[in-house]
């Protein structure tokens, strides 16, 4: 909807909130990537002042704050809703929640109540806010400690903006996309075509300074050649294209290695310090104390690394299960670390002493690493030709054996590509398996997905099962894997299923089967049935089956014995890796 | 309290004045049509009927077979029980909403409504006194507030001028019967040639005859599509007609259309949200005009908000659709 009908003051100055707020909406209404990358780079000249083509960088691909900085303003959904609600004078639980359900957006929700209730619209006296001036009220959401503090905050800002800003205010809060298509990508395309710069440079730049805004303060200023890693600050991580199978690929360009089922850790080294961060440039630092002492007493001078983390005891990487217990604790128990003992293996390396090395071949870069780790007896996996199809399949089998998910193919010309997944690596992976379930409820999506029934909460079978009254019970959540014309056929088959209403979600009567595939199953004594499943997933809506074909709770149960008792084949150095 | 029964997923009857509005089959002897959209049509093709005689014309055009008597609006019939009469309902050509006096109060069916009305309708008009008011409730939500018929009006013209400066065929998506002839009034002003999909155009004959403009335009032709303006439905996006355009912008048309999500299920360039249904806002100020003793509310899958409203503005109500259960 063009809600650029609220026109408070003319001429919007440039440097305002509004002009931001009006080009990410017409940035959102426009299709093809070439017009909204030019809408954004017309705005971004527009603005002279620094600080603002800073800001504006980074209000629209990270958020309130740049993403490096960790800051937060760290306001609940619910806070915020209630808030809303509460300035257009109308019942949260009776009016915002089923207008936020319908929509499937808490922000376009704020937008349109705050629009079309008179009572939102009297109270709401907009003014010029500059970019500046929003920056601070982030600040000082960020900084107010209790949650009354922040709902005041927000009423009072809301009384100065339009329904659009509002809108916008409360999605720039969400810290990340903005969901209006267009993401880092093509910020940067923007950020280049603004500047006349060369779009490369502008990557590298974003990419050394993890930082939007400053790769756009650096080209304003035709500085970019300053750009300069920082230790101790994450780079985006380089990702890997997931593939069925190796047909079509050519493997002479290729190198291959084993796939560890771990965390995907970036390690920062020097002599004093180091620090572990997670695949969402997260530090994990505290996890792994273990690991931290083991590279101090390496005494190594400035190095990054990438690799994975795995559990490793009597010699042998041990299921990701076993990984779980590690992940999330603030501080390891000496009984966790004994029985969860760690290990870092690296494949890659992103800078030495005094040098990023990111801009080098998988060959050099993969020479540097090899030496480093000889020197300083770093984990480092073993790397093969991987020859022709059959050799691979060989090697796959093999892998698995050793515990691993599969194989990753990395092309020998290529660099390190932060931030990026394309052709240059390559995953094969096993799935971990699949199961026939019954969807037992239908809940609407949100965003992009906004009023279509999306993710389904799928059943097991426990007709049979002496511990359960029911006759299925929850095993896991989906909402993926299925095309748009499945999605719709399904929308409409659950329709005559519907049994029960609450909020967003049917509860559905057992008739639609779908096949499930995922990438493991574990304990979780929380759920009903003990077990849940990672990253479930669509593999066929089953029209041929009927519920009581679904697979039960005992053969779920059986799939993850057989997996924690696989046999795992030692490491002996010409394994997966070698130390 | 009024005696109300549900029949199928849009019928409704009155038993004790034996009235059915928007029914099907042999249950009433006296049936209203409120107008001419199939899922207010009786699917029995053969059935005897009241209808507004734009409405009368629009059910013939679309297969109905069955006798039409038609009734001016404002007209009084006058039944053995009751007495009834059509008023101007704004949501399509000769779109009318039932008002039935009789021992049992008076009882207004809206049908499908609009106020403000589209301006390719008679217009809307209520009756003075309503004790009972059988509402449709299509846009249930406080999110659902339309802009100016004015407003919406500029913003399809310029859609369609702007497309066509940049080379590019203006492609309007809507429904055959209401909502495209909307637009094409709306367009008419521009002069420019507009092709229509073909189950449009009898229904767009229909409208001229009963006096509205809808300027210059004719039935879909692939060698000259891409000449003018296209309107046609949303269901033929996909379908050769829309995707053999090469140089071609999009619009949905529709009160869904306020929807951010539409964006990305449909993959148009512009939602326009014009409805040819009441908003929210209006609904609730209707019901509070007329203060009648009840309302009843149908065709919506959830009628809690509004129900709250008028709760709170003290007014009863009862959600025809929950009491039935889900039966569509």
């Amino acid at each position: 909807m063009d809600m650029m009908i609220e026109q408070p003051y003319l001429p919007v100055p440039a440097n305002s909130f509004l002009k931001f707020c009006e080009t990410a909406q017409k940035i959102a209404e426009t299709r093809g990537s070439k017009t909204k990358t030019r809408i954004f780079a017309d705005y971004l000249t527009q603005l002279n002042d620094e600080k603002d083509i800073e800001l504006a960088s980074q209000f629209l691909g990270e958020g309130a704050f740049s993403r490096i900085s960790g800051r937060r303003a760290s306001i609940g959904h619910r806070t915020a809703s209630v808030a809303a609600a509460a300035f257009c004078e109308i019942d949260y639980e009776m009016v915002f929640k089923p207008c936020r359900t319908a929509l499937g957006s808490a922000s376009e929700t704020m937008e349109k109540l705050m629009f079309n209730i008179p009572e939102a619209s009297a109270k709401r006296r907009p003014r010029p806010f500059s970019l500046k001036e929003i920056e601070e009220e982030f600040t000082k959401l960020e900084q107010a400690r209790k949650r009354g503090e922040k709902e005041k905050l927000l009423l009072e800002t809301w009384g100065h903006l339009t329904a659009l800003e509002i809108k916008f205010y409360y999605k720039v809060l969400g810290q990340g996309t903005l969901r209006i298509g267009f993401e880092t990508k093509s910020i940067i395309n923007s950020i280049a075509e603004a500047f006349g710069k060369e779009l490369e440079q502008v990557r590298y730049a974003h990419m050394i300074t993890g930082n939007l805004g400053k790769a756009a303060l650096l080209s304003k200023r035709d500085e970019l050649y300053k750009a300069e890693f920082k230790m101790f600050q994450p780079l985006s991580f380089m990702l890997a294209l997931p593939l069925e199978n190796v047909a079509g690929v050519n493997l002479n360009e290729y190198i291959a290695e084993e796939k560890f089922d771990g965390m995907r850790c970036q390690i920062h080294i020097n002599e004093n310090k180091v620090a572990l961060y997670s695949r969402d440039l997260n530090e994990i630092t505290h996890m792994f104390p273990e690991l931290v002492d083991v590279f101090l007493r390496k005494k190594l001078k400035n190095t990054v690394l990438d690799g994975e983390i795995c559990v490793y005891k009597n010699d042998t990487i041990q299921p990701f299960l076993n990984l779980q217990k590690r992940m999330g604790l603030k501080k390891p128990s000496k009984a966790i670390l004994q029985d969860y003992p760690v290990i870092f293996i690296s494949y890659d390396v992103l800078y030495i002493n005094v040098a990023p090395v990111f801009s080098l071949k998988v060959p050099e870069r993969r020479e540097l690493l090899e030496a480093l780790c000889a020197e300083h007896q770093i984990a480092i996996t073993n790397q093969f030709d991987p020859l022709d199809e059959r050799y691979l399949e060989e090697r796959f089998k093999q892998a698995l054996v050793h515990g691993n998910e599969g194989l990753m193919l990395k092309k020998i010309d290529s660099t390190y590509e932060y931030g990026h997944r394309g052709k240059s690596w390559l995953k094969v992976k096993k799935p971990g398996g699949s199961i026939d379930t019954v969807i037992m409820y239908a809940t609407a999506g949100s965003g992009k997905r906004g009023g279509t029934y999306s993710d389904f909460t799928l059943g097991i079978n426990v007709k049979d099962d002496e511990r359960y009254e029911e006759e299925f019970i929850p095993i896991g959540k989906a909402y993926g894997g299925y095309t748009d014309a499945e999605l719709k056929q399904l929308n409409q088959e659950i329709r005559p299923l519907v049994v029960e209403r609450f909020g967003p979600t049917l509860s559905l009567k057992p008739g639609i089967v779908v096949e499930i595939e995922f990438d493991g199953i574990q304990v979780n004594k929380r759920t009903k049935a003990g077990y849940t499943l990672r990253l479930p997933r669509f593999k066929a809506i089953r029209w041929d089956l009927s519920p009581n074909d679904a697979n039960t709770l005992e053969d779920v149960e059986k799939i993850y014995q057989l997996k924690l008792d696989e046999y795992r084949e030692e490491q002996d150095g010409s394994g997966s890796f070698r130390v | 309290m009024l005696e109300l029964k549900k029949y199928g997923r849009q019928g409704l009857k009155l038993p004790r004045l034996d009235i059915g509005l928007d029914l099907s089959g042999p249950f009433a002897s006296h049936v209203f049509i409120s107008h001419g959209h199939a899922d207010h049509v009786p699917r029995d093709r053969r059935m005897t009927v009241y209808a507004t005689a734009p409405t009368a014309a629009i059910m013939k055009a679309r297969g109905f077979t069955g006798d039409v008597i038609t009734l001016p609006f404002y007209e009084k019939l006058e039944l053995p029980t009751a007495k009834v009469q059509f008023f101007p309902a704004g949501h399509i050509l000769g779109s009318a909403m039932t008002y039935i006096q009789s021992d049992y109060g008076n009882v207004l069916y809206t049908g499908d409504y609009c106020n403000p009305p589209s301006p390719a309708t008679e217009g809307f008009e209520l009756p003075e006194s309503v004790d009972y008011l059988i509402t449709e409730a299509t846009f249930n939500l406080p999110i659902y507030k339309w802009l100016s018929h004015e407003y919406l009006f500029k913003q399809l013209q310029s859609f369609a001028r702007e497309a066509l400066n940049e080379d590019h065929t203006p492609v309007f998506l809507c429904y055959n019967l209401g909502k495209a002839q909307e637009v094409m009034h709306a367009l008419s002003p521009l002069g420019l040639p507009v092709q229509v999909h073909n189950g449009g155009i009898t229904l767009s004959a229909i409208y001229e005859q009963y006096g509205v403009d809808l300027g210059n335009y004719e039935t879909y032709r692939q060698d000259t599509v891409h000449k003018g303006i296209l309107i046609t439905p949303a269901s033929t996006l996909e379908n050769s007609m829309v995707q053999n355009i090469r140089r071609k912008k999009t619009a949905y048309v529709s009160g869904w259309a306020s929807r951010e999500s539409c964006r990305a299920q449909l993959n148009v360039d512009a939602l326009i949200p014009l409805s040819d249904h009441i908003d929210f806002f209006s609904l609730i100020d209707l019901c509070k005009e007329l203060n009648p003793k009840h309302v009843f509310i149908t065709h919506t899958p959830n009628a809690e908000v509004v129900r709250y409203y008028l709760t709170n503005a003290g007014i009863a109500s009862t959600d025809l659709h929950q009491e039935d259960g889900y039966d569509d």
